[in-house]
C-alpha cells in the first residue's frame, strides 16, 4: 500500500529534530496553544503494517499498512462486508474481544506496539477510544455517564471541570448543562450519540475511532457529529468507518477504501489517499466505481 | 448498474452538449463559406445565433447545476459535469464569434479589400473550423492523443494571425482595400484566433475529464517520459 503523497510530506516534517512530537509533547507553549477549555494529552499517529484478521479460521482483512496521521480525519469506506469494521477494531484490540477472534501484523501507537507482550489491552482502550454506531449510554446522569471512565481509570483532577470540557468538547454541553443529574437515556439519538463521544473523551484518549457513528442519525444530529469530528481532530487523531461517502468527502483528510476481489476473499486496503484525490481522480477503477455508486 | 438514471441523464446532458455543439459547428461552416464567396446573404442569415446558443449554453448549465445538487457527484462524473460546463462555454462563445464575424462581413459588403490580407483571413477561418470540430470529436470520442497535436495545429492560426496583423499594420500602396473593411479584418482575425482556442481548450478539457490532469500537466509529463523512458 502506497503512502500518500502529502501524508509522506507531513511525515518529514514531523520528524524533523525540532518538530519531535515527544518535545512537542512537553513543551509549555504547546499547553498553552490548546483551544480553550481543553486540557486532553497531544495526538499520535499510528503505523499499521501487514495487519490481517482472523474470525477462527477465516480471514476477514489481509495485507493492511497504512500510516494514519495525527490530528488527522481518516475514513474507511467500502461496501458491506469488507472488513473495515473488523480491521478499525483491530486498532484498539478490541477484535480479540470475541474468543475467536485474532490479529497478526504490527500496529504502531506512536512508538508502541499495541500487540507487544505486556502490554495491556484496557490501556490500549483508553488510549485509543471508540463510538459505536448505535449510542450506548449507561443507564447513569448524563454527568456519570461522561465522569464514569475517568473515575475508574483514577482521575484525581476536578471531576465537575472534566465532564464540562468533555461535554464542550463533543458539542453537547449548552444542551445538557441545566439537567445533568438526569438519565442519558431521555437525551435524543444524536444527543446520546455525542453523550458517548464525550465519554470517550473523558478518558484522555490519543486516538478516536468512530464506526459509524451517524448511521442512526437523523441529518440534523449527523451534521452535528460532522461538525463535532472537525473540531475533534485539532486535539485527537480520528479515524471513522462511514457508510456514507459524501460524509467521508466531507469530513475526513486522508480516505481509505476497503475492497473484496472475489466473494469469501479477505478484504483488502484497496486505495489509500488524499480524500480530494480519492473523490477526485483515484487511482484505481473499483476506487472509482465505487465512489461514483457504480456498486455496493 | 446502480444509478443508472443518473447515467442516463449524464449521457443526455452530454448529447445536449453535442447537439449544441454541431449547430456552432454549423454556423462556423456558413461563416467559412461566406467568407470564401464574399456570400452577404449567407453571412446575414447568420446574425442572431448568438442570442439562441447562448440560451442553450444557460438551459446547459443549469441541468448541470441540479445533476450537481441532485446527484452529488465525485470522480469521472463530478469531472464530466465540470468538463460539460466548461465545453459548453467554449461552445457559447465560439457561436458569438462566428456571428460577430458575419456582422463584420455583412457591413462591408461590397466594400474593396486587400486580396492577400483576404486571402490570409479566408485560411486562417479555415484553420480555425477544422480546430472547433477536431476539438468537439475529441471531446465526443474521448480522443486525448489528439488533443496534443491540436495544441500543434492552433501554432499555425498564430501564425497566419501574425501574418494578417502585419498585412493590416503595412498596407501595399495599391489596393490596401476600404478603410472600415480593414478596421473589420482586424477584428476578424481577433475573432479567428479565439475560435482556434476555444477549440483547443475543449480538447484540453478532454483531458482533463478522462485521466483528471490539465493538459499542461499531461504534456509535462508525456515529454518527460520520452526523455526518460526509464523513468530516471
Amino acid at each position: 500500500m502506497t503512502t500518500p503523497r502529502r501524508l509522506k510530506e507531513e511525515q518529514k516534517v514531523a520528524e524533523a529534530p525540532e518538530n519531535r512530537r515527544d518535545e512537542r509533547v512537553d513543551a509549555p507553549s504547546r499547553v498553552a496553544e490548546a483551544p480553550s477549555g481543553s486540557a486532553g494529552p497531544s495526538a499520535i499517529g499510528m503505523k499499521i503494517t501487514d495487519l490481517a484478521a482472523f474470525y477462527g479460521s477465516f480471514k476477514a482483512v489481509t495485507d493492511v499498512s497504512m500510516d494514519i496521521q495525527a490530528n488527522k480525519v481518516t475514513a474507511l469506506i467500502g461496501p458491506s462486508g469488507c472488513g473495515k469494521s473488523t480491521y478499525i477494531r483491530c486498532l484498539n484490540r478490541m477484535h480479540e474481544v470475541l474468543p475467536v477472534a485474532r490479529a497478526e501484523g504490527r500496529v504502531m501507537l506512536g512508538d508502541q506496539d499495541i500487540y507487544a507482550k505486556n502490554v495491556d489491552p484496557v490501556n490500549i482502550r483508553r488510549r485509543i477510544g471508540m463510538v459505536f454506531q448505535k449510542p450506548n449510554p449507561f443507564s447513569k446522569s448524563i454527568y456519570e455517564n461522561v465522569a464514569w471512565g475517568a473515575k475508574i481509570n483514577g482521575y484525581r483532577g476536578n471531576m465537575d471541570e472534566l465532564v464540562e470540557r468533555s461535554l464542550r468538547q463533543a458539542a453537547l454541553w449548552d444542551e445538557v448543562k441545566d439537567r445533568l443529574k438526569e438519565s442519558g437515556f431521555g437525551l435524543s439519538g444524536g444527543q446520546q450519540q455525542r453523550l458517548c463521544i464525550a465519554r470517550t473523551l473523558a478518558v484522555e484518549p490519543e486516538v478516536i475511532l468512530m464506526d459509524e457513528p451517524a448511521s442512526a442519525l437523523d441529518p440534523v444530529s449527523t451534521q452535528k457529529i460532522e461538525d463535532t469530528m472537525s473540531e475533534l481532530k485539532k486535539q485527537y487523531t480520528v479515524v471513522i468507518v462511514t457508510h456514507n461517502m459524501q460524509q467521508a468527502a466531507r469530513i475526513s483528510d486522508y480516505t481509505g477504501f476497503f475492497y473484496i476481489v472475489n466473494m469469501g476473499d479477505p478484504g483488502r486496503l484497496w486505495e489509500f489517499d488524499e480524500t480530494e484525490k480519492i473523490f477526485s481522480n483515484p487511482d484505481r477503477k473499483e476506487t472509482e466505481d465505487y465512489v461514483t455508486g457504480r456498486f455496493g | 448498474m446502480p444509478r443508472e438514471s443518473f447515467q442516463q441523464e449524464l449521457d443526455n446532458l452530454v448529447g445536449d452538449v453535442l447537439g449544441l455543439g454541431k449547430e456552432v459547428g454549423g454556423s462556423l461552416e456558413n461563416t467559412v463559406r461566406a467568407m470564401e464567396t464574399r456570400d452577404e446573404n449567407l453571412a446575414t442569415s447568420e446574425l442572431g445565433v448568438d442570442v439562441r446558443y447562448k440560451a442553450r449554453g444557460a438551459e446547459l448549465e443549469r441541468d448541470s447545476m441540479i445533476l450537481q445538487a441532485r446527484q452529488a457527484p465525485v470522480a469521472r462524473d463530478l469531472r464530466l459535469l465540470y468538463t460539460v460546463q466548461s465545453v459548453t462555454n467554449h461552445l457559447v462563445r465560439s457561436g458569438a464569434l462566428s456571428e460577430h464575424i458575419c456582422h463584420a462581413l455583412a457591413e462591408t459588403a461590397g466594400a474593396e479589400r486587400d486580396e492577400d490580407l483576404e486571402a490570409s483571413l479566408v485560411e486562417m477561418a479555415r484553420t480555425a473550423r477544422n480546430i472547433f470540430n477536431e476539438g468537439l470529436d475529441i471531446f465526443e470520442n474521448r480522443d486525448i492523443d489528439r488533443a496534443r497535436d491540436l495544441q500543434a495545429k492552433d501554432d499555425k492560426v498564430d501564425l497566419l494571425y501574425s501574418e494578417a496583423m502585419n498585412l493590416i499594420a503595412n498596407p501595399s500602396d495599391t489596393g490596401a482595400g476600404a478603410p472600415e473593411w480593414r478596421m473589420r479584418a482586424a477584428l476578424m482575425v481577433h475573432y479567428l484566433e479565439r475560435i482556434a482556442d476555444h477549440g483547443v481548450d475543449i480538447g484540453g478539457s478532454t483531458v482533463f475529464l478522462v485521466t483528471g490532469q490539465r493538459i499542461e500537466d499531461a504534456m509535462r509529463q508525456y515529454l518527460e517520459r520520452d526523455i526518460n523512458p526509464d523513468g530516471e
